[in-house]
Parts: C-alpha cells; structure tokens; sequence
C-alpha cells in the first residue's frame, strides 16, 4: 500500500499569485482566459503557475521539451494549452511565464 | 465524465489488488500514445483539438480586437475561414488550411438586466468564466454542462447541455444573438426580428457565420447541492422516472461490465462547501487500473470490481452552481454522444451494456447518462423531443474506433441524434432525416453562405453542402 501511496500527489499546493516574469497585457488576458483554468486551480493536478516546486525539474528539461508539450498536448494538458489562436512565441512567454523563468 | 471522489478508496482497493496479484504498484496509467501527427520545433504551428485526434495547419489564425474589425474582415475577402472556440469538440467542426477566426478578444460581460435576469454576453466567453461573472451580478445560466472548458459561443453551437428533465440545453437560454454574416453584415436575430435566422443560428455549427453575442436569459444566483451514491443500476432503472422528476438535475453513470450505477443528484441547498466532496478529476485512471488488474483475475474479478464500486461511500459537494455543475476535466479522451427520446433511454442504455459485454469490449470509462428537456431549436438534438442523452469515452491514449463502430449503430435503432461537436459517423442524409426543421436550416444557411465559405471537409459530409 505505502508503494501506491508514493504515487499520490500533494493536494494541498496553492498557486503564487506572481512570478518573476510579466506579461504583455493581451497575453495576460489569454492567461487568465485559457492557462488559468488549471494553472491556477489547485486540485487539478497541473503544475501551478510560480509554484517553484512543481516547477524546477521542468525547467530543467533539454531543449524545448515544454514548448514541445505545450504544442502538441501533454497528459492532461490539451493542444496549444487551450489557446488555439496564440503563436509560437505567445506560448514560450506563457510558459516561462508560469514556469517562473525560461526553460534551462 | 466521471466525477468520481473517493479517490483514497480505490487507492487502497488498487492496493489490495496489488498486494495479492503481486503486481507492481505506482503504474500510472499515462502510456500517451501519439494519435496524430507531433510538432517539433520550427515547424508551422499546427491546430489541435482538445483530445488531439483533430489537426490542420491554417495559413491565417485571426483574433479580431472588436465585432467591427470581425465584420470588416468577413466583408473584405472571400477565402475559406471557420470560427474556432476552445477547440473541445471531437468531431471536426473546426479544422481549415485557410483561416481559422478565434474571438479570444470578444469575451466577458458586456449588459445585465437586474429585472429581467438577462444579460448580453461576448461568445468568446468561456463557460468557466461566465460563471463567476454573472455570479457578480446576482445572476446564474439555468442550467450547465458538466465541463466549462469551452467558449460560450462553442458550447451553443454545438447545442452543448447539462442535465435535468425541466432544463433545456444551453441553447435554449438564448432569447437573442448577433450574427456576423459571410457577406460581412452584422444581424441582430431573435424571436421577431430575422426570425428564421434566429432559429437556425441557436445552434448553428458554426455553419452560418460567427455568433458574436448572444442575449441570455438567466435566473437569480443559486447555490446546489450534488449527492452521489454508488447503487445497484437496475434498481435504479425501475426508480428512474422518480429520481428524474424529483431532483432538479439528475444524472447516472453506468460501469461496463458491472451492476453498479453512480447516482448524482443535484438540487438548490443553502448548505455551505463541503470540503469532503471535492472534485478529483484524476480517480478515473484509477478506475482504469483497477479494471486491468480485477479483469486479469479469472473467474472472480468482474465480481471484484463491481464489489469495489458497491463499496464506494456516498459523497456531497456544495456552492455557487456554476461551481458545483462544472467539473474539471483533466484526464483526456474522446467521446460519443447520441441522444434518444427519452422514455427509450433505459432500454438503449441497457442494449450498449449488453452489447459491451456480448463482445467483451476491454472498456472501462462510465457511460454518462442526462435528461434534458425538448425545446424548439431547429438543429438542437432535443428539437421538440425530450432527450436522454447517452455519452461513452474512450481514453485518449487509447484507439476509440472499434467501441464506438460496436455501439454506434444501437444508437441508430433508438432514433438517435447525435452530438454535434462528438464523434459520429452520420452524413447529410441520415441526419435529414432525424430533424423536422432539416431543409428550413439548409435554406437559411445557403441564403446566408451560398458559396460554401464556411464549409469544411467534415461539415461537408454532415450538410451535404
């Protein structure tokens, strides 16, 4: 039992209410629209936006493994993240956003 | 889907399981099967919908900053475009290598009137915003679907819908709306004034133009209840009729392969939030697990698992009901949805289970069961006949063809209308012939887009256009 236990999820994770980054005013539109929905809801299960810890050993994927996910939907996550109009760069900036910085 | 919450139960059940089939724990069942073409980096930016399964690459993606620049822009060209929500359906409305046209910039509020409960509302609204945002002003939709992912005007032309027997579809809430033709005019539509356009553009696939705005008539802010309980499914069929009518909302899910039933009933309470029935939107790969390991036990493990969903203890969640009638939805899949008249609706429920079994379909995911009430949208699948909706899922990472080619054509002989924005493998024809106001829709529809600009492969197929 305690292996299975090993694969629960902390449900106690709160979102930051900022990172270090900023975005554009049309892009933080789109992020209240479209990332928020899980981003910003704690039972989900989806890595909350400035939260460090669901965060960091994403970051630290190779390349743009992130970017790459986000496009082409990843688990739970869907295609684009759910904004079907936003570009390439709108999508590495909402990332990094969330992310709280740039993928390394 | 599912809104199983009981997700510390099935992990000790899975534990058990595990223990005595000595099998190894911590599988999450996430295997992510590619079901179309991946993007790499450098690429032209593809579309996607939310399940994945359909792609285009469009050669223009247009966000206009204001209906007037919308309009201006249909008025201008004559290139092929389809209006994109938040791209949840799984048929493919939205698909186009010419332009797609999102209203992400159309979004939010725009009037309410605090006597008439009504309010005017940009389409590019998502559901999971609108909520709370008429919850602001003293106001609540009647009725939900059970996901709010999508945008509003997605949701209406889709004739998307909640549950309940006294409720109709989203659709039905619209007293009015505003449509940016192909020709580049702006029609204010409702049940005077462009009457025939009205009807047809409630629920329009987005077939007619682009539904800017939409006026909705809402009712006063109201709090809910949602009471779930694990039940025999038969003895819930012989009570169905009474659960309906009793419950303001009433729904069921049906377990493949075994006896038990998930009964949600949802009705206005005062009650506070109870932080014991929270919504956990990833207990249903537990569920699958669980059926992997019982369904490898022979002889007994059907019994086990329908022993283990008995088991599950009842649950309650409360709040605003735009809280409590939405669910997050964070383990993809894609879907089937026909609805049948509804006093047919036990009967086809029990065929597909049979069917299920008969074939011994290795399916797992509930069979979500919904009434909604008739109503007099022309292409709504409830136009005048009051549904019970049936839905069946697959998971994403796994094929949905062969289940749903198995079941699909049980829908047929209930005279079933299927789900605008699900899987379906109707054409023209056989859809002509399950709505009375058919020809009245494709009149408007070549009046308002004789050349085709808005058609796609898929609409193609389905209006014969």
């Amino acid at each position: 039992m305690c292996l299975v236990a090993a694969c629960a999820r902390s449900d106690d994770r709160k979102p930051a209410t900022a990172t270090q980054l900023e975005l554009e005013p049309e892009l933080a539109r789109t992020y209240q629209s479209a990332c928020a929905a899980c981003h910003a809801r704690a039972a989900t299960g989806a890595p909350l936006t400035g939260n460090d810890a669901d965060w960091s050993a994403r970051r630290a994927q190779a390349g743009d493994a992130l970017l790459v996910h986000t496009v082409n939907g990843y688990r739970g996550m869907p295609p684009l993240g759910g904004c079907g109009r936003c570009s390439e760069a709108d999508l590495r900036a909402l990332v990094a956003y969330m992310a709280g910085g740039p993928a390394r | 889907m599912i809104g199983l919450t009981r997700r510390e139960l099935l992990r000790a059940a899975l534990a058990a399981g595990a223990s005595a089939a000595g099998l190894a724990a911590c599988e999450r069942e996430e295997r992510h099967v590619p079901v179309s073409e991946e993007w790499s980096p450098g690429e032209p930016l593809p579309w996607r919908n939310w399940s994945g399964i359909e792609r285009c690459v469009p050669a223009r993606r247009i966000a206009p900053a204001s209906e007037a620049e919308l309009v201006a822009l249909l008025a201008s060209g004559d290139f092929p475009l389809r209006p994109a929500g938040t791209g949840h359906s799984f048929s493919g409305l939205v698909p186009s290598d010419s332009a797609l046209v999102f209203l992400d910039s159309l979004a939010g509020v725009i009037s309410a009137d605090a006597a008439a409960l009504s309010a005017e509302v940009w389409t590019g609204t998502r559901l999971w915003r609108l909520g709370p945002a008429l919850a602001a002003l003293g106001q609540a939709m009647p009725n939900l679907s059970d996901i709010d992912y999508q945008t509003l005007g997605g949701a209406l032309a889709t004739s998307t819908h909640g549950t309940g027997a006294r409720l109709g579809s989203l659709s039905s809430c619209v007293t009015g709306l505003w449509l940016a033709t192909p020709s580049g005019e702006l029609l204010e539509c409702d049940a005077r004034r462009n009457a025939e356009v009205f009807h047809a553009a409630r629920t329009s696939l987005g077939a007619l133009g682009v539904v800017t705005r939409v006026r909705l008539a809402n009712r006063a802010a109201f709090r809910l209840v949602e009471r779930s309980r694990f039940v025999p499914l038969e003895s819930l069929l012989a009570d169905l009729a009474r659960e309906r009518d009793a419950n303001r909302h009433f729904e069921l899910y049906a377990f493949p392969h075994a006896d038990t039933a998930l009964a949600i009933a949802t009705n206005e309470s005062e009650q506070a939030p109870d932080a014991t029935g929270g919504d956990d939107p990833e207990a249903i790969l537990l569920l699958r697990t669980l059926f992997r390991w019982t369904r490898a036990l022979p002889g007994v493990g059907m019994r086990l698992y329908d022993a283990f969903l008995r088991s599950q203890p009842a649950s309650e969640r409360a709040g605003e009901s735009h809280e409590v009638l939405a669910h997050p939805r964070t383990v993809r899949f894609n879907e089937m949805e026909y609805t049948v008249p509804a006093e047919l609706g036990p009967e086809c429920l029990r065929a597909i289970l049979a069917e299920i079994r008969a074939r011994d379909l290795p399916v797992c995911f509930p069979l979500e069961c919904r009434f909604v009430r008739e109503d007099d949208v022309w292409l709504g699948m409830f136009h005048e006949r009051a549904g019970f909706s049936i839905s069946i899922h697959q998971f994403q990472d796994e094929d949905w063809r062969p289940y749903f080619a198995a079941i699909e054509p049980i829908f047929w002989k209930f005279a079933g209308r299927p789900h605008w924005g699900k899987l379906h493998s109707l054409d023209a024809a056989r859809l002509a012939a399950l709505y009375p106001r058919w020809s009245d829709f494709q009149a408007v529809r070549r009046s308002l887009d004789p050349r085709g600009r808005l058609m796609n492969a898929h609409l193609t197929r389905i209006l014969g256009a």
